[in-house]
């Protein structure tokens, strides 16, 4: 049993890392996050029950810790970072510099998809999860998970069509 | 025609193979009618083979080395724990974050880059101190506006045209709209709280591409300020009407 989780965890890794970036985007939280969230997963081992998907037990994991550690950070200067910004503007002089970046279109077009459907969009068509297997992992209705994920598709259809 | 309703989230459910026989059934029958229709169901299932494909090339199957390793030793000791019939302890290798100190705003920052680099927008410049920029988006029409307009809606004003996209309520009671002010020039994205009066909270700020289409490239920031400000739900309808009445009464 514990080797047999072993074993699907280590094979998961790149799919857990992926899904992390979707998340947090950027790298080297990605990792941190899977280190941690695979150190919880251990820990709770046996709430796991065999013949579900791992995976979608991981992710559901995954995304919790990640959730706890934006909690854990917001009382620790996060707000000064906003605040920093928040009279931010940009040079409207300033060229794009877009077409230096190859950068595929649609991959552009999901990053600009607020969290919440992007996360929804990774779950179901990135990693083939079935509806109701999202809502567990995002712990939200099955309703929220259609109407995100719909939302996300039309404009991910609009976007790549208009760009 | 057809009395079945049929909703986006009902075609799309269609196009997963995620709907119930006789509902199927009946979507497959006005589909064949309706080309606007299976037009849609196909639009669905071509974002989610692009979402694929994106997510495919996504995949690096190369896993550093030090993660490898910190799992793999966590397993180890997860498992030689469960061998000496001990209820497996938390393995307590360092907690990743304190130590190696990666902030939020590190992921910020990092979201931050990827704006930049997406689209031109000039994250590395402090705000220009020229209040010019902001002065627009403070214009009293802008506000008088943002204290009636439903979101969604938008109005034609000298400085541009401003679409309001949202509203919410903050724990604190104050009430805040998101909205879009559109110039020939620029777009921003700027995010107004009202206590006694409206106030500008966050802009962001880019050039006008083309005109007919404007990536809103912002959204990660957005989204983060408003997570950050604990906006929740945004309010609609009746919500959002009532919400707008008492506060600027």
């Amino acid at each position: 049993m514990a080797t047999a989780i072993g074993q699907e965890l280590v094979a998961l890794l790149p799919r857990l890392r992926r899904f992390a970036l979707v998340l947090c985007r950027s790298q080297p939280l990605a990792d941190d996050l899977v280190q941690g969230a695979c150190e919880r997963a251990l820990a709770k081992a046996d709430s796991w029950t065999p013949g579900t998907r791992f995976d979608a037990w991981m992710f559901r994991i995954l995304r919790n810790y990640w959730i706890d550690h934006l909690r854990r950070m917001r009382t620790e200067g996060m707000m000064e970072d906003v605040e920093a910004q928040t009279h931010l503007i940009g040079d409207p002089g300033e060229e794009p510099v877009m077409s230096k970046i190859a950068l595929a279109e649609v991959q552009r077009a999901i990053e600009g998809l607020p969290q919440e459907q992007r996360e929804v969009l990774a779950l179901v068509c990135g990693e083939d999860l079935s509806y109701r297997e999202a809502a567990e992992v995002l712990n939200v209705p099955i309703g929220t998970v259609m109407s995100r994920l719909a939302r996300a598709r039309k404009r991910l259809v609009e976007m790549t069509a208009a760009a | 025609m057809s009395e079945l309703h049929l909703t986006d989230e009902i075609l799309m459910a269609f196009a997963d193979g995620e709907l119930e026989e006789p509902v199927a059934a009946a979507v497959a029958r006005v589909m064949a009618q309706d080309p606007s229709v299976a037009r849609k169901v196909v639009e669905f299932q071509q974002s989610r083979r692009l979402t694929r494909s994106v997510f495919a090339s996504n995949l690096a199957p190369d896993v550093p080395a030090k993660l490898r390793a910190a799992i793999s030793a966590q397993i180890e000791a997860y498992e030689a724990a469960s061998k000496a019939g001990r209820r497996p302890e938390p393995v307590k290798t360092e907690s990743p974050w304190p130590k190696r100190g990666y902030p939020m705003k590190m992921a910020l920052a990092a979201s931050l880059a990827a704006v930049a680099v997406a689209t031109g927008y000039f994250a590395g410049r402090q705000a220009q101190p020229e209040a010019g920029r902001l002065a627009h988006l403070e214009d009293p029409l802008v506000f008088t506006e943002l204290s009636r307009l439903e979101s969604g809606r938008e109005a034609e004003l000298p400085v541009g045209r401003l679409r309001v996209i949202s509203t919410y309520r903050l724990q604190n009671g104050s009430l805040c709209r998101e909205f879009r002010l559109q110039s020939t020039s620029t777009a921003t994205d700027a995010v107004a709280c009202r206590n006694d009066e409206w106030n500008v909270t966050f802009a962001l700020t880019e050039p006008t591409k083309s005109a007919e289409y404007v990536p809103s490239s912002g959204d990660g920031l957005m989204d983060a300020y408003l997570g950050r400000l604990g906006a929740g739900t945004p309010l609609e309808g009746e919500a959002e009407a009532k919400a707008l009445v008492e506060a600027t009464r």
